[in-house]
């Protein structure tokens, strides 16, 4: 592991930074022989560029981005890798209580947002704004996908714009915003704070559907493929142990410090269990599920129509790099699939037939044009 | 020139209005975050923004070629971030400034940022146009060889009367040219 062993990873505070928080904690990394210091980085540009020109060697990232930086989406291209997933699930749109007092309390919050949204245009009021993190982020494709599947088109019937996780519950509260998707725990620290109310979770779009991926650049994991399996495997032992339901206590007292994610601890605390750090082999990096957010950047216009999906989708998303750590800790290795399901409204995704499928919803840009 | 500042740190605009000086008009406003309502009505000329900012994301958003006033964002970084600053120039569309804010530059980085954010703006624009133009030709090549299977026409012939319509109409040859091929297919439509 040649000068390799002096790490430094990025991420941001949420949840989901915890194999890399556990891994320092818990002694995961110092077991593989890496010495690595974490760095807090307050936005996801920022964790981009940074990984870009080495000024990190790896980071938490949004599944989105690598695929993003590699085809050149908001950036210049730049080619990168995700050899494991950190999480699935555990993204949530929270609505604030300003829209949620006038639903019924059994009344389903996208039906009621579709009667609210008449209203307001009937009435000439301005429309509702939610957030999302990131323009390249599951949280994004997320929310569009649940309010088109309601008829709701992200693009003309409200407006969707970008603001940092940790602000979002501020917002709220100022009125700026009517809501917002992101990650934990700053959807349990809104309900707490009596501002929000969950509306919609990952898992009620997509079971287990993609959420962080540990991103790094091509050319760093062919310098360093052995800093690259060591770092694999503690991240991956670490996100066993955070998805240990009796260790949450401990994780959540760990996350809430002021140098990981400093929010208050009970948010942290009942949020944890809807992140998946580690069951049903959730640390793949399976290239269908690649695939499908690729296909939602290209529905919603981010991605050139003539983009080669299934290419670009197995170059970033590098099973074979999992496998190798895996077969080390004697996991089973990656499923290969060519089909996506788990979906809540039942459809499956093929691989093959990822740019049909991206053409295929009756809201999006490429069905419009 | 508009210049606003985000930075919760009034000292980075006063660096800016020092680097700034005798450049007229010059309105400098400091905000201690982002916000869009603010920004859409003071209508900056370029965005000053540290790179370790959180509103960092938000303002990369507002740089996608959808957004109708896009803003050419000006970065800074400090010396703490060794590597970052390799990055120097993204996309065209912010300018990487190294060693934080030095007044006797700040003239220079904002003016050469946004010559070469309308610059970046301006290619794209015409690589849409071009898009555009090239979808045009297309739909004329198909309607020119409808007309020439249909009415049994030579190309020459086919393209005349393609222009004389367009000039009868007083409307784009791709417009006329779209017209008729969806007549056609309403025709052959009401045919089936």
């Amino acid at each position: 592991m040649s000068g390799a062993a002096g790490l430094t990873l990025g991420f941001v505070p949420l949840n989901d930074a915890a194999p890399l928080v556990v891994a320092k904690e818990r002694g995961f990394f110092a077991a593989e022989g890496l010495q690595v210091r974490l760095s807090r980085e307050v936005s996801w540009a920022t964790v981009r560029d940074k990984v870009a020109t080495g000024a990190l060697d790896g980071a938490h990232m949004l599944a989105p981005i690598p695929l993003a930086c590699t085809v050149g989406a908001g950036g210049d291209a730049q080619p990168m890798i995700a050899p494991m997933a950190l999480n699935r699930s555990g993204a949530a749109f929270t609505l604030s209580r300003r829209l949620t007092v006038y639903m019924a309390p059994d009344e389903p919050r996208r039906e009621a947002l579709v009667r609210m949204i008449a209203e307001r245009r009937a009435q000439g009021e301005p429309q509702f704004v939610f957030a999302v993190v990131f323009s390249y982020s599951m949280h994004n494709y997320l929310l569009r996908y649940w309010l088109a599947e309601g008829g709701i088109d992200p693009d003309h019937d409200v407006r969707i714009v970008v603001a940092p996780p940790s602000r979002m519950a501020s917002r709220l509260a100022a009125g700026e915003l009517d809501g917002f998707c992101a990650g934990e725990p700053w959807n349990a620290v809104s309900e707490d704070e009596g501002l929000g109310e969950v509306a919609m979770r990952a898992s009620d779009v997509w079971r287990d559907g993609p959420e962080k991926v540990l991103g790094v650049t091509a050319a760093w994991a062919r310098r360093e493929p052995a800093a690259l399996q060591a770092l694999l495997r503690a991240l991956l032992k670490a996100g066993a142990w955070a998805d240990d339901p009796r260790n949450h206590a401990e994780l959540a007292d760990m996350l809430a410090r002021p140098e990981y994610v400093d929010a208050a601890v009970s948010s942290i605390r009942r949020s944890l269990p809807t992140t998946n750090f580690h069951r049903d082999g959730a640390n793949a990096p399976l290239p269908a599920q690649a695939a499908w957010l690729l296909s939602q950047m290209m529905r919603w216009g981010q991605a050139p129509r003539e983009l080669d999906l299934r290419g670009v989708a197995e170059y970033v998303y590098r099973p074979d790099l999992y496998n190798q750590a895996v077969a080390e800790l004697g996991w089973a290795a990656a499923p290969v699939l060519d089909t996506v399901d788990g979906f809540a409204d039942g459809t499956v995704f093929r691989l093959d037939e990822a740019r049909a499928y991206a053409a295929s919803f009756a809201l999006g840009r490429l069905a419009r044009s | 020139m508009r210049v606003l500042v985000v930075d919760p740190d009034p000292a980075r605009a006063a660096l800016v209005v020092e680097g700034l000086a005798g450049v007229q008009p010059l309105e400098v406003r400091q905000a201690p975050v982002f916000d869009e309502h603010e920004a859409a009505s003071f209508g900056p000329d370029v965005v000053v923004v540290a790179a370790d900012s959180p509103d960092r994301d938000t303002l990369e958003s507002l740089q996608d070629a959808s957004v109708v006033n896009p803003r050419p964002v000006v970065m800074f970084v400090d010396r703490s971030e060794p590597g970052l600053a390799e990055a120097a120039v993204r996309a065209g569309v912010a300018a990487y400034i190294v060693d934080g804010l030095a007044p006797a530059r700040v003239r220079d980085i904002l003016e050469v940022a946004m010559s070469r954010f309308h610059l970046m703006h301006q290619l794209r624009q015409d690589l849409e146009k071009a898009k555009a133009d090239l979808a045009s030709r297309k739909t004329v090549e198909r309607a020119k060889a409808l007309l020439m299977k249909e009415r049994g026409l030579e190309e020459e012939q086919a393209y005349k009367l393609l222009r004389k319509l367009s000039m009868d109409t007083g409307r784009p040859l791709g417009a006329v040219a779209a017209d008729l091929l969806a007549f056609a297919g309403v025709l052959k439509g009401d045919a089936g």
